[in-house]
């Protein structure tokens, strides 16, 4: 975290949860950046990311695990999926070599 | 600030590790999108309610900050 804001970088978690489950999950995690709550799961569609889970053989659509980063001028800069979404280095290392204006 | 980064490092891997495996499973038949969002692309706006039920606008932070999105699957999975 310390790393990102170096980086002038800010970072949300964003998934389909309500804001009240996203607070509790905050406090419970200790989170210090925002999480976001995308119940119409608009900004899933808009990206592109969602998916299909089975849970005891009923079909949820939830978001499948992705990381973007985004520059100043509001242009992608990296996209990670599932496994390499998981270590938040490479978004680090990306919002390092960005530039600062 | 180590303390701070440490909890950082979990959150990233509570968000999008895969301990819940067994109980989510996420189709094997191929339904999977892969976003079609790629390095270079304008990344589309939206506005979003955070944890305190505010708004938050994606084009607040245009040439101001740079901004990564996690995407996660559910809140106190591990997902």
């Amino acid at each position: 975290m310390a790393k990102l804001e170096a980086s002038d970088a800010v970072v949300f978690g964003i998934s389909i949860d309500s804001p009240a489950a996203n607070n509790a999950f905050a406090q419970k995690i200790g989170v210090t950046f925002p999480l976001l709550s995308d119940m119409n799961r608009k900004v899933l569609k808009q990206y592109g990311i969602l998916k299909m889970y089975n849970v005891e053989k009923e079909e949820y659509d939830w978001a499948q695990r992705t990381t973007f980063v985004i520059d100043k001028k509001g242009v992608i800069q990296s996209v990670e999926e599932e496994a390499s979404a998981i270590n938040p280095n490479n978004a680090v290392a990306v919002c390092t070599k960005l530039p600062k204006k | 600030m180590r303390t701070t980064h440490l909890k950082t490092m979990l959150f990233a891997a509570a968000l999008t590790g895969s301990l819940v495996a067994g109980s989510i499973d996420a189709q094997q038949d191929g339904k999977v999108n892969h976003t079609s969002l790629k390095a270079g692309d304008m990344a589309p706006d939206f506005t979003l309610l955070d944890n305190q039920w505010k708004q938050v606008h994606l084009s607040d932070y245009r040439g101001r900050k740079n901004v990564v999105l996690a995407f996660y699957v559910l809140a106190f999975t591990e997902g």
